[in-house]
């Protein structure tokens, strides 16, 4: 099914493979072959296999379930039409990803030691002192190669001019990233002859790299090195990727009850041969529900004492307590300014331009421009509690005018992005959807970059919300060289 | 070196391996007694409150049902949520603690559970005549066993393995001593209808043909005894469910105290003189099996559980799903 161009009306929209003229952009020609010598039904066939290998592959995401109080589990929504990215420009991408999280984890460890970038003015000290992710427990602890956010998944989105900008950091617990391993799995199995046409760089030497990653962290030299992945359980929606990364790592998957806090301040979990010491922890939750002796002390996901392990050095969390600091969409602004500061380079990647509404006169013309920008809390992730100017309705500005005067801090506009699209598999045709990307970003004892990252799509007609909890699929993400 | 094997993952696949054998005895149980019926005249003492004694239900029961009528019984031990031994409602915690281990074990284990359970709920949810009845419970019994069937082929036979059998035995030799149970509860007016009742015991617990072929006597209860209590080659007998522990056991580490329960558990079985037993010899003596089961379950949890979960699920999974 060639793409058809009336239908495929990308005006004002950056499209991924289809150029402004219709053609296959630089790259996307073998792609454009392959497609147009299928016909709707065989399309549709692939699809259909896809769906199924998801199904027989068990690879779900879960939704609350209102009605039954459990977790559902959905099967991963996902498009046969795989995403494009050369080479050439994944290079470049990779090396502001790096100088990106270099700076990011040097800003972390100086928050919570000297702070020179505060006593410099670079950031605000206020700013960091009244971050919800600011950790008092935090400050003075040395951690291994002063690194804080071990996995980093990084949101690219690009504009309508072809620029590709970093949306956010996410420095805490990203998610995401066995369905980039899963979707190119799905991918070699319904359309092998695409594979083919293209070099197409391999992913899956991702669960090494992590593996080799955490390993680093070790606090004790040995060959082989205890590592967990620590999980809030099975009705957490992410917990299909614990589960996949424990396996492909061949790690122990392990919750909260299962590990205990001696008093010898090293931790251990529970096995059928008694206690076990564990090096390295993988916790896939919150901050604050880490360790009810520190945090929450009705908290019943962490395990007591796990703070006290982690600070006395015997043992390593990845990522590190207290690195959500830098995730903070006030602070995000800021990643240029600490770029030039730490690493004394300019910013390979550029930032959105950010309204930070604490400050007088951006609050002013955000509140003004309620209309044509995007606002968003500066500590939620998942696409939620912001409001989209373009799509909102008079009452949701209202709240959220209420909002941001009550909370200044808290809230930041951005100006409206139209996500570049790429053509996609809907209900028989081939249509543009709006498109994000999320690469990982590895770093302990050195820093490694996934090969492209996970693509997610609207799958819903001019919708920007890629999120899977409200619409969202995947694409496979192919870097190619040309 | 190995992925060790937590304590609670264990107690999960233990917990998994006796439902889904329970859910297959009581299958299982229902279809051979609805069976058993029609050999027996219109109206006989013997009806389906046996049944509620076999399972050890009466107390529960009593609470919910005025009366052990057919229809009551088979939905109390079929489909009913209150009774947490039902096989929905063993189906149902199989699959719940398959969920939480789902990653130690083959992929397409969940998809058997899955098909298993849906086939359960449908089929056994609202009115059921007596000849889908048998083709519902049948296909029950024939699912669970796909299921044991595929990962006895596909499962790596590790630790988790033994810990599923360890489930899988324990809860049929249960079984098996309960079935045995209800004939020591057999007066003297039943004495004519004798063979067809241990026959049904035979056939509930898949063992008349091995039985005919192996004891060459007709079907009476000394036999019969003998054969479910001390015959090693007959899979469901006490005997045979004992040595597949003895086995599983030997695999596992720091296994010490349950292998020395097991082993005397064996002893007491093969120097007793089952063939005299009857009446209230039999209860005891049964009796006294199902305790020794129940140390043992209580040594292999505090060997390798000793896990209290600190909390119930539920306030676990409401905060869990807020991360």
């Amino acid at each position: 099914m060639p793409i058809d161009r009336k239908a495929y009306n990308a005006e004002g929209i950056w499209d991924e493979l289809v150029a402004p003229n219709g053609r296959a952009r630089a790259g996307a020609g073998g792609l454009f072959r392959v497609l147009g010598r299928l016909s709707g039904e065989r399309l549709a066939a692939r699809q259909a296999a896809a769906d199924l290998a998801i199904r027989t592959m068990g690879i779900t995401f879960s939704v609350y379930h209102d009605q039954t109080k459990g977790a559902i589990d959905r099967e991963w929504p996902f498009d046969i039409v795989p995403r494009l990215i050369r080479k050439r420009e994944w290079d470049e991408v990779s090396r502001g990803l790096a100088q990106r999280v270099r700076a990011l984890n040097l800003f972390i460890d100086d928050v919570y030691h000297r702070q020179r970038a505060l006593d410099d003015g670079v950031v605000p000290r206020d700013y960091i002192l009244q971050s919800r992710e600011f950790r008092p427990e935090c400050v003075g602890v040395d951690i291994p190669h002063g690194v804080w956010s071990h996995v980093c998944g990084s949101d690219l989105v690009r504009d309508e001019r072809g620029v590709l900008y970093v949306l956010e950091d996410n420095l805490r617990v990203p998610s995401g990233v066995s369905y980039m391993l899963e979707n190119r799995a799905v991918m070699k199995r319904v359309f092998p002859e695409l594979f083919r046409h293209y070099a197409i760089h391999p992913v899956d030497d991702y669960p090494r790299e992590l593996r080799n990653c955490l390993a680093s962290l070790s606090p004790r030299d040995t060959e082989r090195p205890k590592i967990v992945v620590l999980t809030p359980g099975i009705y957490n929606s992410a917990y299909f990727e614990h589960s996949y990364l424990a396996q492909i790592m061949g790690a122990e998957l392990v919750e909260g009850s299962d590990l205990v806090v001696d008093r010898d301040d090293c931790v251990y979990m529970r096995t059928i041969e008694g206690l076990v010491r564990v090096d390295v922890i993988y916790r896939r939750i919150d901050d604050l529900f880490l360790d009810p002796d520190t945090f929450h002390p009705e908290s019943l996901l962490g395990a007591p004492g796990l703070m006290r392990a982690w600070r006395s050095g015997k043992v390593a969390l990845a990522n590190a307590p207290g690195c959500g600091v830098a995730d903070d969409k006030v602070i995000y602004s800021y990643v240029p300014d600490l770029i030039r500061y730490y690493l004394a380079e300019e910013p390979v990647l550029p930032n959105v331009p950010t309204y930070r509404c604490v400050e007088k006169k951006s609050r002013d013309y955000v509140l003004d421009q309620l209309e044509r920008l995007v606002v968003k809390p500066a500590n939620e992730s998942g696409g939620y509690g912001l409001l989209i100017g373009p799509h909102s309705t008079r009452r949701e500005r209202e709240q959220f005018r209420r909002r941001i005067r009550a909370n200044p801090r808290n809230y930041i506009g951005q100006p409206f992005l139209t996500l570049s699209s790429a053509p996609t598999f809907v209900k028989g045709r081939l249509e543009p959807r709006h498109l994000d990307l999320r690469p990982f970003i590895l770093s302990g004892e050195r820093t490694y970059i996934t090969m492209g990252g996970l693509t997610r799509v609207a799958l819903r007609k001019g919708s920007t919300v890629v999120n899977s909890s409200q619409g969202g699929g995947s694409k496979d993400t192919w870097v190619v060289d040309n | 070196m190995k992925l060790q094997t937590l304590s609670r993952v264990a107690e999960r696949i233990y917990w998994m391996g006796r439902y889904i054998e329970r859910a297959e005895s009581t299958a299982r149980l229902i279809a051979v007694h609805a069976d058993l019926l029609m050999d027996l005249p219109v109206r006989r003492a013997l009806d389906w409150r046996v049944l509620m004694d076999i399972t050890g239900s009466n107390a529960l029961f009593a609470t919910l049902h005025d009366d052990t009528t057919e229809r009551n019984v088979v939905r109390y031990l079929a489909s009913d949520p209150r009774n947490p031994s039902s096989i929905l409602s063993s189906i149902a915690n199989a699959m719940e603690n398959m969920r939480t281990v789902r990653d130690t074990m083959p992929r397409v284990t969940f998809e058997y559970v899955n098909d298993l359970h849906l086939f359960a709920r449908s089929g056994l949810q609202g009115p059921l005549s007596r000849s889908r009845r048998v083709e519902v419970l049948e296909g029950i019994a024939r699912r669970v066993q796909q299921l044991e069937g595929f990962l006895s082929s596909n499962m790596t036979h590790d630790d988790k393995w033994q810990f599923l059998r360890l489930g899988n035995h324990i809860e049929r030799a249960d079984m098996t001593t309960r079935i045995i149970d209800v004939r020591s509860g057999a007066g003297s007016a039943d004495e004519p209808f004798e063979p067809i009742q241990w026959r049904g015991v035979l056939r509930s617990l898949y063992a008349l043909q091995s039985y005919q072929a192996i004891m060459q006597a007709p079907v009476e209860g000394p036999a019969v005894l003998e054969f479910l209590f001390q015959y090693e080659d007959q899979p469901r007998s006490y005997a045979s469910c004992l040595n597949s522990l003895m086995f599983g056991l030997r695999r596992l580490p720091r296994s010490e105290t349950p292998l020395r329960a097991c082993n005397a558990m064996i002893r007491h079985v093969q120097e007793a003189e089952v063939r005299d037993l009857e009446g209230a010899g039999l209860h005891d003596f049964v009796d006294g099996r199902q305790v020794e089961l129940g140390n043992l379950h209580d040594a292999i949890a505090s060997t390798y559980f000793h896990y209290v979960p600190r909390v119930p699920a539920r306030a676990r999974r409401k905060e869990a799903k807020g991360q």
